[in-house]
Formats: structure tokens, C-alpha cells, sequence
């Protein structure tokens, strides 16, 4: 029995799930998320939280968020503006929808389209690094957000665009249950992406990129074209999470699209972890779920004290605010990195040598 | 000694454990409210009258022994949020009422709500949701928006106005009457002038009024929340402009005088839905008295009737036997010229028409306080359902 892991060649060295433990827990992992919506109702009753539709929410959020942690985590690109990205990929999913067209062209045209708006917004990068790149996606995030509320006659204006339910021949999305698993497919799907993405050579390429740009010039990478390609990627990612959104809420308007989407979505890279799969999928799961807990204490409290919400309606911000801020100081590298560092205390438990 | 304190911790444990069983049926009410959010200022005081009056009603004896329990949170004006709470609501706490807040979420609601048969009490009063065709299950109780804006319409014209101003926030709470407004003034024969866009958060409003000022309309109307009207009011008089305000019912109240001082006597005129915090009807003790010797404004009066509709709604439901969303309905549509004690206009349901009334009054400002001017009549057209 060998005491760490020896790979022997290449193609073992690069797989995915390293070893038998891994495939183990990642099959259980599969098992768990595809047999959860039969016994969610029960969980639900029991924590007091509608569980089916955060993990939808997790599931969508999770494709945006994968989409932002390829350009700001691995090609080091700043993005204040993929909030309103995933408002152009959900306002053409409801435009389409609405003209009849069916829901699996509708998705991919969200993230097509987005890809073609992204890259646009994308072009200021070349020139443009660090804050300034923040500032010029600031004004696509204005800009989209303008469009959105003032094109009335396109997206209903303040109003919001009704979208129909997602349907594929005659099998409709109709339920959460249902459209869990359309989520959880694309979660899968958007994981699996990253996860290759970054082993190729375009992702080493984007790596490149972001550690030091010089030389990655030197070296022969092409700077507009992996920077371009990265806001590309990314805002198709984010796109198709805006799309999908689109049909599970039915209902879009700009308000779902500020610049605190923006940010929320940078946070979730953040205090996940930047450049890495897990980051993300941890930061989703932190930002989607923290809110719905702080809520638990406030209704369990307001039997006794009725006006407790008072003070905890504000608190949530404020408490939202604090963890963040306390993750990057105690944790700069985010959740990913001390999930990382409680694996290797484990995995040498009691030796830590 | 040991032994009282055994037998303290003995008599709490049975009480934790005895308690939920003692306790009789509960209804829970789902609650959607703006606390923190840009309707904040006053959804605060609407939530806490919401709340009072679920303790009062209680207090009295629950729906014939059956108890109240509103769970209520606050959802920032922002419709995910509401989304997700009415998801919770319905599929975990499995209400089948539930008390919401704006334009913008209660029509994002609206096809959710029908489908599920839950009664949905809103404080838009949104004309289009007076619709039982299209929108069963939507009730509130105040006079609705399009309603209001055309007895302002009518007020204007009674006080010699020629030409008229539309000021709202580009919200659907602020847009939605706007049409409505329109072809009653022009029915009226008044002169309509450029609109002007005022946010819900505007700190200032000079230039949409210096914009308004080359019209110079004798009348304008504002659709939006208390601050910004105060705004609007305060930089109307700094300039000079003598345009009097017809003020939608969430952008008047006794916060106004304070917010805008001087400004507002004699330019501010509110359309009321319900009676002033502490007014002189005799259903206002149990209000004043809920409040624990606080000072709120009129929405707190609102909700306070809005759960007293309901309250009447759940015990005819009751009474039928039909403790559910449809039976609710069925209930309330019941309704007749019902009673709140003059904190509003006797409310009315049909099978036909969610119009509550359509009967309300016009507040004016005089020493820093509320008055009432009139009150005014809208004859319940049929052609106006719904919009």
C-alpha cells in the first residue's frame, strides 16, 4: 500500500478524479443531488427553508458564477458588469420565448447573444487593466441596465417581461421538481467545462494571461484574442445562467439585474476562491444559502418578540457584509483553500508531519 | 432549595413541551414586506400595523378559536426576493393568504398566485388587479391608484386647473395609474404636460421641476413615496412654482408636514384611502391602542384594515366550512358594504369586482398637520374594472 499519491504517467497525473476515494465520494455526491428532490419536501418542513429552490437557485447561479471565475479568477480580468450580462442572456431567452420559439434554442441564442455583448464590452480590456477595466465594465453594467429599462417596447420596461415555462416537445418545466434536474444538468455541465477549460491550452493560455502578461506576450499568447475569448466564454456562461433564470422565475425585469448582482457575483468568486472550480461552487452555496438562514432566527424569534424583524431585516445586510469582509481577512484565498487545508490535516491525521 | 429549582426547570420543561399542544389550530399568513428597501419608509409602519393587528385580532379570540401566525419578512422591494419568500410560503409554511407589498411583485405574482389559489391581499392598489376575471384571488383595500388619480383629476378641474403635470417614479407602482390619469384628464378637457421621472430615492428635483416650470401647470400629479414627494414639494416651493400636488395615497402622510415644513400648506393635497393615524372614527381606538402609546402614520391604519378584511374573510370561510384559498375567496367576495369602523370607505367584493370602494378623501396641510378638505366620490363604473 504506497503512503501518497505516486502517478506514473502523464494521463494520470492530469485526471480529474485522482483516485478510487474521489470517484467514491463524487458517485455518492451524484447519487445525493439526483435523489434529493424525492425527500426535499421533508427536509423543507423540517429547516424551514423551501429547499428545492435554493438548490435551483445554487444550480443557476452556479453557471454565472463559473462564467466569472473563468475571466476574473483564471484570466484575471475584472468584470463590475456581468450582473447585467446575465440580464441580456435572460431578456433574450424571454424575447424568443415570447415570440414562440422553443426553449432549446432560446438558451443557447441567451448565451450566444451574451457572448456577442460581453465580447463587445470585453474590447476596453486590451488597453485598459485593474481598476479601469472595472470602471469600463461599470459602464456596460449602466449601459445594459439603461437599455433594459427604457427599450420599452423589447423588454416591457419597468414592468418586467412575463416568460412562458420551459417546455422541450411536450414535456414542460412546469414545477420545481421538474426543473431541478434542467438546473442541475447545466450545473453539471458548466462544471464539468471549467474543470476542462483550464487544462487546455487556451486555459493555460488564460492563466498566462493573468500571472504575467508580458510574458505571456512573449511567449507567443495572444493577448486580444485569449482576453477577448475569455470575456466571450465567460458572458455565454453567464448568459445561459441568465436564460435559464428567466424561465424558472417566468418573471424579468431590470430590477433583478443591478450592480449589486455584480458584485454579488465578484463576492461569490471572492470568498470562494478566485481560479479555482470548487471556489466557485463554494461561494455560490455560501451566497445563496446565507441569506435564507439568517432569516431562520427571526421568524423562530417574532412569536416572542414581534418586532424582531425590525432589527433583523437590516442586520442581514450588515451580517452579509461582516463574513465577507471576515473571509478575506482570515481566508484571502477563500473557501476553496480551507476546505483544501481541513482535507490535508485529515488526509495526515494524527501525523501531520 | 435544590429542590425549587428542580421544580422550576421540571415546570418549563413540560411548558416547552406541553405548549404546541394546548395551542389551538393555526393559520398562518404569509408576509411580504419592504422594510429596508427603497418603500421603506413607509412599508416600516405598514408592517408593524400588520403585525399589531394580527396580535389584536388574536388577542380577541383568533378566527373562532383558530389562531393567526404572520410570518413576516422583509423583502427589500426587490422581486427575486418576493419570489422566493412566496416559494417558501407556499410550498413549506403552506399558506393559502398571504399579506404582500408592491406593484412590481404583486403583479410578478399574480399568474403564481391564481395557479395556486392563494389569496393574495396586496398593498398596491393597482387598478388592474380589481380584475376577478384575470385575477381572482388579487384583493386590497384601499381605493385604487387609477381610481385616485381620477377624483384628483376631477378635484384639479373643480379648482379651475387648465393644464395638468404627471410626476412618478419610473416604477410600476408610479407608471401603473398614469394611463388612467391620462384619458380621465383628457376626458376633462385639461391640458396634459411632459411627464417628469422622480425617483423613489431623488435628493433633489430641481431640474425635472425647472423642466415642469416652463409649463407651468396649475395642478401636478405625484405618484411616488413620502421622501421624494417631500422632495419634490420643498425644491417646488424654493423655486418659486405654485403648481399645486395631487399626491397618490404612499406619498402622503403625516411625516409630509414634518419632511417638507412650510412647503407643503397649501401645495400638498393627498388622496386618502384611509383615516389619518388617531383620526376621530370610532374604529381608530383599537389602532391608537395596538401602537403602544406610539405615533404612526396612515399606512400603519392600512394594513391594520387590510388584516381586518381578511380577518372578516377567514371567519365567514370558516363559518362555510372552507378553510382554504377558494373558500377565502368565496368569502370575501361576500363583502358587503362592510363595516371598518370609518377607518375606511365600507368595503365591497363581488364575483365580478375586487374594487373595494371607491370612495375616499382628500387631505390637505395646514400648522404642520393633516386635514381632511373632502371627501370624494368616483361612481363604481363598470367600464373601469381593471384599470
Amino acid at each position: 500500500m504506497p503512503c501518497g499519491l505516486f502517478f506514473e504517467t502523464y494521463q494520470k497525473d492530469e485526471s480529474i478524479f485522482p483516485t478510487l476515494w474521489v470517484r467514491g465520494w463524487m458517485i455518492a455526491l451524484g447519487i445525493f443531488l439526483l435523489a434529493f428532490p424525492f425527500f426535499a419536501q421533508t427536509v423543507s418542513d423540517w429547516v424551514g427553508i423551501n429547499m428545492l429552490n435554493m438548490f435551483i437557485l445554487i444550480f443557476i447561479f452556479l453557471v454565472g458564477a463559473h462564467g466569472l471565475n473563468l475571466l476574473t479568477g483564471y484570466t484575471g480580468q475584472i468584470s463590475l458588469g456581468h450582473g447585467a450580462f446575465m440580464g441580456v442572456g435572460a431578456y433574450t431567452a424571454g424575447i424568443l420565448a415570447n415570440l414562440g420559439w422553443p426553449f432549446w434554442i432560446c438558451l443557447p441564442a441567451a448565451g450566444v447573444v451574451t457572448a456577442g455583448v460581453g465580447m463587445i464590452f470585453g474590447i476596453p480590456s486590451l488597453r485598459l487593466r485593474g481598476l479601469y477595466l472595472a470602471i469600463a465594465t461599470l459602464a456596460a453594467q449602466f449601459i445594459l441596465v439603461y437599455a433594459m429599462r427604457n427599450w420599452e417596447h423589447l423588454t416591457g420596461g419597468s414592468a418586467g417581461l412575463l416568460v412562458p415555462t420551459a417546455k422541450i416537445g411536450n414535456f414542460e418545466f412546469d414545477s420545481d421538481f421538474k426543473f431541478y434536474f434542467l438546473a442541475l444538468a447545466f450545473a453539471i455541465g458548466a462544471t464539468m467545462y471549467l474543470k476542462n477549460v483550464a487544462r487546455t491550452r487556451t486555459g493555460r493560455a488564460f492563466v498566462a494571461v493573468r500571472d504575467r502578461y508580458l510574458s505571456a506576450e512573449v511567449i507567443g499568447v495572444n493577448l486580444f484574442k485569449y482576453r477577448i475569448m475569455s470575456f466571450g466564454i465567460s458572458s455565454f456562461m453567464v448568459g445561459t445562467a441568465g436564460g435559464l433564470w428567466a424561465f424558472y422565475i417566468t418573471i424579468i425585469s431590470d430590477e433583478h439585474f443591478t450592480l449589486w448582482l455584480s458584485v454579488q457575483y465578484l463576492a461569490m468568486c471572492i470568498v470562494g476562491g478566485l481560479g479555482q472550480v470548487l471556489g466557485s461552487i463554494f461561494g455560490v452555496i455560501f451566497m445563496v444559502v446565507l441569506p435564507e438562514v439568517l432569516r431562520i432566527p427571526t421568524e423562530l424569534l417574532s412569536g416572542i418578540f414581534p418586532n424582531i424583524s425590525d432589527i433583523f431585516a437590516s442586520l442581514r445586510e450588515m451580517v452579509f457584509g461582516i463574513v465577507v469582509i471576515l473571509f478575506l481577512i482570515f481566508e484571502p484565498d477563500g473557501m476553496a483553500a480551507r476546505w483544501h487545508t481541513i482535507r490535508a490535516y485529515w488526509k495526515l491525521w494524527p501525523f501531520s508531519y | 432549595m435544590k429542590r425549587t429549582v428542580w421544580m422550576i426547570a421540571l415546570l418549563a420543561a413540560a411548558c416547552l413541551v406541553l405548549a404546541p399542544m394546548a395551542m389551538a389550530k393555526e393559520i398562518k399568513v404569509g408576509g411580504i414586506f419592504d422594510q429596508t428597501g427603497p418603500t421603506g419608509a413607509v412599508g416600516a409602519d405598514y408592517q408593524k400595523g400588520a403585525v399589531a393587528a394580527t396580535k389584536f385580532w388574536n388577542d380577541k379570540g383568533g378566527i373562532n378559536g383558530d389562531m393567526l401566525k404572520l410570518i413576516s419578512n422583509d423583502y427589500a422591494y426587490k422581486i427575486p426576493e418576493a419570489l422566493n419568500l412566496y416559494k417558501k410560503y407556499k410550498d413549506v409554511d403552506r399558506v393559502f393568504v398571504i399579506q404582500g407589498w408592491g406593484t412590481g411583485d404583486t403583479n410578478a405574482l399574480r399568474p403564481l398566485v391564481n395557479r395556486a389559489k392563494i389569496v393574495f391581499f396586496s398593498a398596491s392598489y393597482d387598478g388592474n388587479l380589481t380584475d376577478p376575471k384575470k385575477n381572482p384571488y388579487n384583493f386590497f383595500i384601499g381605493t385604487s391608484y387609477s381610481t385616485a388619480i381620477r377624483l384628483a383629476m376631477i378635484y384639479a378641474k373643480e379648482q379651475g386647473a387648465k393644464k395638468v403635470v404627471f410626476i412618478y417614479p419610473d416604477h410600476p407602482y408610479g407608471k401603473n395609474p398614469i394611463p388612467a390619469g391620462k384619458d380621465y384628464a383628457k376626458k376633462l378637457g385639461l391640458n396634459i404636460g411632459p411627464d417628469e421621472i422622480v425617483s423613489l430615492r431623488a435628493m433633489d428635483a430641481t431640474s425635472q421641476l425647472l423642466h415642469m416650470k416652463k409649463f407651468n401647470p396649475d395642478f401636478a400629479w405625484i405618484g411616488g413615496t413620502t421622501p421624494s414627494t417631500a422632495v419634490i414639494i420643498k425644491d417646488a416651493a424654493k423655486h418659486g412654482i405654485n403648481t399645486k400636488f395631487m399626491i397618490n395615497c404612499w406619498g402622503f402622510d403625516e411625516n409630509l408636514p414634518r419632511l417638507a415644513g412650510k412647503a407643503a400648506e397649501g401645495r400638498a393635497f393627498g388622496m386618502l384611502p384611509v383615516a389619518p393615524f388617531g383620526a376621530d372614527v370610532p374604529g381608530m381606538k383599537a389602532v391608537v391602542d395596538s401602537a403602544g402609546g406610539k405615533k404612526y402614520t396612515l399606512h400603519y391604519v392600512k394594513s391594520w384594515v387590510s388584516v381586518m378584511v381578511m380577518v372578516e374573510g377567514l371567519k365567514r370561510a370558516k363559518k362555510a366550512g372552507k378553510l382554504n384559498g377558494p373558500g377565502l375567496k368565496a368569502a370575501l367576495e361576500t363583502l358587503k358594504d362592510f363595516n371598518t369602523g370609518g377607518l375606511c370607505a365600507p368595503i365591497t367584493y363581488t364575483g365580478s369586482d375586487h374594487r373595494p370602494n371607491t370612495t375616499m378623501a382628500i387631505g390637505g396641510v395646514k400648522d404642520g398637520k393633516i386635514y381632511l378638505v373632502k371627501d370624494v366620490n368616483f361612481p363604481r363604473k363598470k367600464e373601469y374594472i381593471g384599470w
